[in-house]
């Protein structure tokens, strides 16, 4: 009996160990979803397998790759160093692509140095200027996982500290830091956005504060909500009024510098979070719902246009986890399940929320991605760029972007 | 429906929206709210928990009598067996009267484990998976996502991460779950059947201490606050401290 009870804890022990343990630090994210921008040609990407990667447009071969590498937290049955996380998307300037890691660093790689393979010094601030600057001292508590926004000479970063940094461009050095914004959850997981030399940031507490772009300091005017913010915001310039997805499952119209809410939609709330940022376009707010649907609504009333619930292969509703894009006259949305759903805002059936034209993938996307030139960049979860034509209408062979350059 | 879908049907995701309301409810405290669900949990399965102390009771009132076994046949094996047998249905007790009550409680434990795992989203991915589990409550929606700090310590990061408090949560789950073992485990009447239980219950707590150390924080004050949990019930329900205070017969040698 005493044989029975010791087997017993001992099958208790193992299962727990196989429960918890190779799990590399469960603090520890894989992969990431960074999505594509393309410049001058080239598409910057990061990779699942923490590469920043850049394609030639026209041949779609892959130029150069640069793998970032951090440290591993995990328990011991991996190795020493793994991939970084990238979360955000590469952002160019001039001759250099910026992209922040999950380990809390920013980095400038030299694209003209890289695209001309030129031989780069080992060390990154010999390497053309090229830098890498981690934003804080604990890489876990500075997790950058929001877009970085680049005004003037100044490059602006969300931390998971809470706080939002600003670093010089040129040289990554640190100019500011702001206060912390969220002290109740310690996260910064959104973009700030600018206008007007003042930045805009959004928490998850629910409050909208609002920053000197040149200090970081807080400005007299903010805003706070019961629940907390999903999204990043997004300002219509005409209107001076912000659009935002919240946990509660409703999208809301802040005005900058009032303390009013313009309002929220839907009445009931949706089915699910609104976590991806809207689109605004000809006073119509166009925004996808992690309940599959994406709401087309009048910007100044709240009223709904019409809603088009995407869905999977099998005919279930997918999330829009992406944000839409728009490309001239056209709204594109790509759903979880890797749909691309294309709509003419100007077409016969603009008013109606019928799509256009409508073409999967077939890999899950949960990247932002980018459209230009009739063409649509899309990061899939299976770590292949695919690009689609819709001048064409059609797919073309995915780029893996785990091969070397 | 897989299986893992059913899971979250049945067990995961209720387990998992109920702590994020009790989290809502408790002052937004996450802290509060895992150890409030793991009071709750306790007191839901003590019927079982009652029926495994009483076999545990009865293991222990048997125990002079099983020493007595032990000095008599304790050359032979095969009828040191035989009588112990003879005695457990004499008594009406079953050696694993303890062990089944332990495993029917076994999934809800687990899904216990895996609701504090997903509500403290500690990456993007589990704050974004969260969303496909959570009820339209209006309650659950302004609760999340969670405010992982409580007593100074992220919940949400590892014990290692959180310096001397880390290490003394890391002391507390070994500590509680080496008396609670203690206090439950009969000491054996064979050597070395002793010999393999003392090694198990100092590895536990060990193991426990070390997982604390790798692990969110949040699980390991769910750790803690179940031994505690366990001893007081054990103590209470058996009238004691019971093996923890008893010595091993072979310790005497």
């Amino acid at each position: 009996m005493k044989n029975a009870k010791i087997i017993f804890l001992i099958v208790i022990s193992l299962f727990t160990l196989l429960l918890v343990s190779c799990i590399p630090g469960s603090a520890q994210p894989i992969g990431g979803w960074s999505g594509a921008t393309v410049h001058d040609n080239t598409i910057y990407i990061g990779s699942r397998d923490g590469r920043v990667v850049a394609i030639n447009a026209s041949t779609e071969v892959i130029q150069w790759s640069y793998h970032i590498t951090e440290p591993s937290d995990g328990i011991g049955c991996g190795p020493a160093v793994v991939s970084a996380a990238i979360f955000t998307t590469p952002i160019v300037d001039g001759d250099f692509v910026y992209i922040g890691t999950y380990s809390g660093k920013v980095l400038a790689l030299n694209t003209t140095a890289r695209s001309q393979n030129l031989n780069l010094p080992a060390e990154p601030q010999d390497r053309y200027h090229e830098w890498e600057t981690p934003i804080g001292t604990d890489a876990r508590n500075t997790a950058i996982v929001a877009d970085l926004v680049i005004s003037g000479d100044v490059l602006y970063v969300s931390g998971s500290d809470g706080r939002v940094y600003s670093l010089r461009k040129d040289f990554g050095d640190q100019v500011k830091k702001s206060g912390i914004l969220d002290e109740r959850h310690s996260k910064l997981w959104t973009s700030p956005v600018i206008e007007d030399d003042t930045l805009y940031v959004s928490t998850f507490d629910g409050n909208i504060y609002a920053l000197s772009a040149e200090t970081l300091e807080l400005l007299e005017w903010s805003f706070k909500l019961e629940a907390g913010f999903a999204s990043s915001p997004v300002i219509c310039e005409n209107t001076d009024t912000m659009f935002l997805g919240s946990f509660d499952r409703h999208l809301y119209a802040v005005k900058i510098g009032s303390d009013v809410l313009e309002w929220r939609f839907p009445e009931e709330p949706a089915g699910n979070w609104f976590w991806a940022s809207p689109v605004v376009n000809e006073g119509i707010v166009y925004a996808g719902c992690l309940d599959g649907k994406l709401y087309a609504i009048e910007a100044d009333t709240s009223r709904e246009i019409w809603s088009y619930p995407t869905e999977d292969q099998n005919g279930k509703p997918s999330p829009i986890v992406s944000s839409p894009v728009l490309m001239g006259n056209l709204l594109i949305v790509v759903n979880e399940s890797g749909t691309v759903y294309v709509f003419d805002l100007d077409g016969e059936l603009a008013n109606e929320g019928v799509p256009w034209w409508t073409t999967s993938i077939g890999a899950g996307v949960r990247s932002s991605f980018c459209a230009q030139e009739g063409l649509v960049y899309i990061r899939g979860e299976d770590n292949q760029l695919y690009i689609v034509d819709i001048g064409n209408r059609q797919v073309s062979q995915p780029i893996p972007l785990t091969a070397e350059a | 429906m897989s299986f893992v879908e059913f899971w979250h049907l049945i067990i995961g995701n209720p387990i998992l929206n109920v702590l994020i309301v009790l989290s809502h409810v408790l002052f937004g405290q996450f802290g509060l709210a895992i150890i409030a669900l793991t009071i709750i949990v306790r007191l839901v399965s003590w019927p079982l928990n009652k029926r495994q102390l009483k076999s545990t009771k009865a293991m222990q009132d048997m125990q002079p009598k099983l020493q007595e076994l032990q000095k008599k046949y304790g050359k032979n094996k095969q009828k040191l067996q035989q009588e112990m047998m003879k005695l457990y249905k004499e008594a009406g007790v079953n050696p694993l009267g303890c062990l089944w009550p332990m495993l029917i409680q076994f999934p809800i434990w687990i899904a216990l484990y895996q609701a504090i795992m997903n509500a403290l989203a500690t990456t993007p991915e589990h704050l974004l998976n969260l969303a496909h589990r959570l009820y339209s409550w209006e309650m659950v929606s302004q609760a999340i996502p969670l405010n992982s700090q409580f007593l100074g310590l992220d919940l949400g990061q590892t014990a290692l991460q959180a310096g001397v408090r880390g290490l003394l949560l890391a002391i507390i789950v070994g500590g509680t779950m080496w008396i609670q073992q203690k206090m439950t485990q009969a000491p054996s009447v064979d050597p070395r059947q002793e010999s393999t239980q003392r090694m198990m219950t100092m590895m536990m707590p060990l193991m426990f201490g070390f997982f604390t150390l790798m692990f969110p924080s949040g699980l390991a004050l769910y750790w803690a606050v179940s031994n505690i949990i366990g001893i007081v019930t054990q103590y209470f329900a058996t009238g004691g401290w019971g093996y923890l205070r008893l010595r091993s017969p072979f310790s005497q040698h």
